[in-house]
């Protein structure tokens, strides 16, 4: 497993030179505090984020919770719900890492090959990943509108940065990108 | 490749838990001392054939013997050799100051090199001078600021005890 830091080091490695371009990492450094926050962010809201994308998933799909389906009974619903928190906390671990690998050998590695063999279908669970990248970005910016929350629009925290973590937006986003990729 | 921030998310995951406030404040404890490790690490990257050089030239000044013919210093190529394992083991340092931890060292430099010295008889005398004389070279602030010197001597502090 590798982070953003032990990644330049084993890249710098592979040709024995020093490390010599470390803007990345500094930059890493300058937004330690907001991807810290961003961690947090997902982490407090995980059990509610899954709930909700795999309840959308099923709701886009009612054909899941009848008999046959797989999400009937309970026990494989039990199954589905587990599945999406262990994809939503290496997400996490990506994140908060800064660098996909803890993600790619932990989780990715198989996974798809494992669902073709349970029968998982895959596009069901793209949906669900889907929805939890949309629920991840809204947090990690937290900037609820009155256009979409309507009367229960409830902010939380105030502003402290213009760009509302832009980057640590794009770069969440892209871990789930690798999660649906991987499993498509 | 140990660091805080892969330590944290080993034994969160060997929890099966999300990141916590705490595994949250120890990666936090890191970041707040890597600037100084950067800057550290990015002075030495600029500077590290005069460093190494100087490193050489320090331990071969106390140990002239090695330049006797069959010594370990006799030939060019071993001189070659000696004055690269010198900039191996700084190389090593400038990323165990990118990565905040002492895994590159442990896991490039100094697992299996007691073995390996004994093997080529190599007596490691001279490289304890070498990386002395690195250590007590820095100065602060005229190399880098206090903070990142601190830094800098506790690796070459940590390879001189491994090697003594």
């Amino acid at each position: 497993m590798l982070d953003a830091f032990s990644r330049a080091v084993v890249t710098a490695d592979a040709s024995t030179s020093c490390v010599s371009d470390l803007s990345n990492l500094k930059a890493y450094i300058a937004s330690g505090n907001r991807r810290l926050d961003a961690v947090n962010a997902i982490a407090s809201n995980a059990s509610c984020m899954v709930s909700d994308a795999v309840a959308g998933m099923i709701c886009e799909n009612q054909g899941l919770i009848q008999a046959g389906g797989n999400c009937y009974p309970n026990r494989r619903m039990a199954a589905c719900l587990r599945d999406a928190e262990i994809v939503l906390r290496y997400v996490t671990y990506a994140l908060l890492a800064g660098d996909a690998s803890v993600l790619d050998d932990r989780c990715l590695n198989g996974l798809k090959e494992t669902y073709a063999a349970l029968g998982v279908p895959t596009t069901s669970t793209v949906r669900a990943v889907q929805i939890m990248k949309a629920q991840a970005a809204a947090h990690i910016a937290d900037n609820p509108s009155e256009a979409r929350a309507g009367a229960r629009l409830r902010k939380m925290g105030t502003p402290v940065v213009e760009d509302r973590c832009a980057s640590l937006v794009a770069e969440a986003s892209s871990y789930f990108d690798r999660v649906i990729a991987a499993l498509s | 490749m140990k660091s805080v921030v892969t330590t944290v998310i080993a034994s969160a995951d060997a929890a099966g838990r999300f990141p916590s406030t705490s595994d949250l404040e120890s990666v936090q404890g890191s970041i707040q001392r890597a600037a100084a490790r950067l800057e550290a690490a990015e002075k030495l990257a600029g500077n590290i054939d005069a460093v190494a050089r100087e490193a050489y030239d320090a331990c071969i000044k106390k140990y002239p013997y090695l330049n006797n013919a069959g010594e370990a210093n006799s030939t060019d190529t071993f001189k070659a050799k000696c004055h690269r394992d010198i900039k191996h083991y700084m190389r090593l340092i400038q990323y165990c100051l990118v990565v905040g931890g002492t895994g590159p060292l442990d896991e490039w430099g100094i697992a299996g090199g007691r073995e390996v010295y004994r093997a080529l008889n190599l007596p490691t005398a001279p490289y304890v001078e070498a990386l002395s004389f690195a250590r007590n070279r820095g100065c602060a602030p005229r190399d880098m600021s206090p903070q990142a010197l601190t830094e800098y001597n506790a690796l070459l502090d940590y390879v001189i005890n491994s090697l003594s």
